[in-house]
């Protein structure tokens, strides 16, 4: 990795004299049969809350960005590790916002090992990108071969409730999902320039200004899939037309595509997936 | 004949680009293609060559019966966003780095580009459209005109197959067909494939149909370059409604296509 010195400061830049830097990093054990938490490091502007919440998927774990957002030459890394046999979630405070920057991407690195029998949830909120933003963000996540994993991104393009556009941008968003070392599923979301331009043709996005990507790995996900589709179906048809998506079930995982004429939509038809999937209610800190 | 070398695997920067490293940009690449080049490009990726291309719509079915596409102008739309923004970009990404890797005996930076290739297929008829296509691919290939890179990178990979782009850039590169060329068509053949896709399956000439391939030359030549210029970390798109196109195929009704 290579660290930025602080830049010097040229008159139409914003007033930021130093680019926000955070690693975080949070593990669980299990001891007597129950998760527990294992380690916990926090660095920068990367700050990780426990707080004591019992909704029976174990330990929760709030992400908390303390610069406020990001912006181009920020750089976050969050670690999380599940060992064998534990059950945890991993979200985040807020929805994260990426703001115009006058030079570079921010970068955003999130890294997750899970362990044999073990179960994580990844339900970050939403990632707000504004116009003029760069980002560039990956998400690598490693299975063992009998780990569950539950994972989504949602990212909306400004905020839509005010009629904002996102003209130009620099957005990639990668996934990679390895299980016993062997990559089962990659995801490369790459939007460069007018974003708006992009996402109105009818392959893309036909006016889509969010969208969102959700993925659950196990072994019995096929199972799943006729009531994952019945309620997407439910979720387009109360959305009118403000909400398209599609599941599909391959190799021991699940992928779901989502996309909406804005963030409500995209909310509404990713509340009622996602306790589908994990089987009971999202984290409190979804609750608006 | 190209002098660069490579014995490393692709790696990336923490920031999620591509390291800089010199690309293998020999006349190889931009070279015209000769008689046998030209014998090869039109056989393998001739409907006629046996990989089933006929039976795969990448989704343009349920798009189709959806309403999306109704026409030579949507069609063309169609199309254009998946060359653009999705499959066509990214298969050309890794058919070029899988063609390149071939060239230079790069076998662990060829496996990546393979696994990258078939693990990006986002849904279970993706996923069949690009294996079982790639799949036969090297089985007629191996039969055929022999591939001994391709056909050793299928043994590595098996069970998982090649995808069919990564396959195409193999035996291109065993063949030294020049890399521009084979993206070219590569591309053009794709295009062709879901125009003769659509004849069947809406109300569209044939005569429309061939406006529509003509009219994405142009297309075609752009993504083409950019694919050529773009390193195997650069993949990726925004053909969303594309994929959940070949999501919902999957309970379409009637279909005449797998995907």
């Amino acid at each position: 990795m290579t660290l930025h010195v602080m830049t010097p400061i040229v008159a139409d830049e914003p007033p930021r004299l130093q680019r926000a830097r955070g690693y975080g990093r949070v593990s669980f054990r299990q001891t007597d049969g129950r998760t527990r938490l294992e380690d916990l490091v926090q660095e920068g502007s990367a700050k990780i809350r426990l707080p004591r919440v019992y909704d029976g998927r174990g330990p929760v774990a709030v992400l908390l960005n303390t610069a406020g957002g990001i912006t181009g030459g920020d750089h976050l890394v969050y670690e999380a590790g599940w060992g064998p046999g534990t059950s945890a979630t991993v979200t985040a405070q807020a929805a994260e916002r990426i703001y115009r920057r006058a030079s570079g991407v921010g970068r955003v690195e999130n890294r997750l090992t899970v362990g044999a029998g073990a179960e994580a949830f990844w339900l970050p909120q939403e990632t707000i990108v504004f116009d003029r933003a760069g980002l560039a963000r990956t998400l690598e996540v490693d299975l063992a071969p009998d780990a569950r994993f539950t994972g989504c991104e949602m990212v909306v393009m400004g905020r839509t409730a005010m009629g904002e556009d996102v003209t130009t941008l620099s957005l990639t968003d990668r996934w990679r999902i390895r299980r016993n070392g062997r990559l089962v599923y990659a995801d490369a979301l790459r939007f460069h320039g007018d974003t708006r331009a992009i996402l109105s043709g009818g392959a893309t996005g036909r006016g889509a200004r969010a969208f969102a990507s959700v993925v659950q790995v196990a072994p019995d996900v096929a199972d799943r899939l006729d009531a994952v589709r019945d309620g997407l179906e439910a979720a387009i048809a109360a959305s009118n037309g403000r909400l398209e998506a599609g599941a599909s079930v391959f190799d021991g995982l699940m992928s779901v595509r989502l996309i909406a004429a804005d963030g409500q939509a995209l909310r509404a038809g990713m509340a009622p997936l996602l306790e589908r999937l994990i089987d009971g209610a999202l984290p409190r800190v979804w609750a608006l | 004949m190209t002098t660069a070398t490579r014995t490393t695997m692709v790696t990336s920067m923490a920031d999620g680009s591509a390291a800089a490293e010199p690309r293998c940009t020999g006349d190889d690449e931009d070279r015209a293609p000769d008689g046998a080049a030209l014998v090869r490009l039109m056989t393998w990726l001739s409907p006629a060559f046996p990989v089933g291309a006929f039976t795969y719509s990448h989704g343009l079915e349920w798009a189709i019966e959806d309403g999306t596409v109704t026409n030579a102008a949507s069609l063309e739309a169609w199309i254009g966003s998946v060359l653009r923004h999705g499959a066509g970009r990214t298969d050309a990404v890794l058919l070029a780095e899988a063609w390149r890797a071939t060239r230079v005996r790069d076998t662990l930076r060829l496996t990546d580009a393979a696994d990258l290739a078939f693990a990006l297929q986002p849904s279970r008829e993706r996923r069949l459209e690009a294996g079982a296509q790639g799949k036969a691919f090297v089985t007629a290939v191996a039969a055929t005109w022999e591939a001994p890179t391709l056909s050793a990178l299928a043994d590595d990979l098996a069970p998982t197959p090649v995808a069919y782009a990564v396959a195409v850039g193999v035996a291109g590169a065993d063949h030294a067909i020049p890399l521009g060329a084979l993206l070219e068509a590569h591309l053009t053949a794709f295009v062709a494939n879901l125009v003769s896709a659509a004849v069947r399956a809406v109300p569209l000439g044939q005569t429309d149909g061939q406006r529509v391939i003509r009219a994405l030359t142009g297309v075609v030549a752009e993504t083409a370059g950019e694919a050529r210029a773009a390193a195997p970390d650069d993949v990726g798109g925004a053909a969303l409604r594309a994929d959940i196109a070949s999501m919902k195929h999957e309970t379409q009704y009637t279909r005449l296509f797998r995907s």
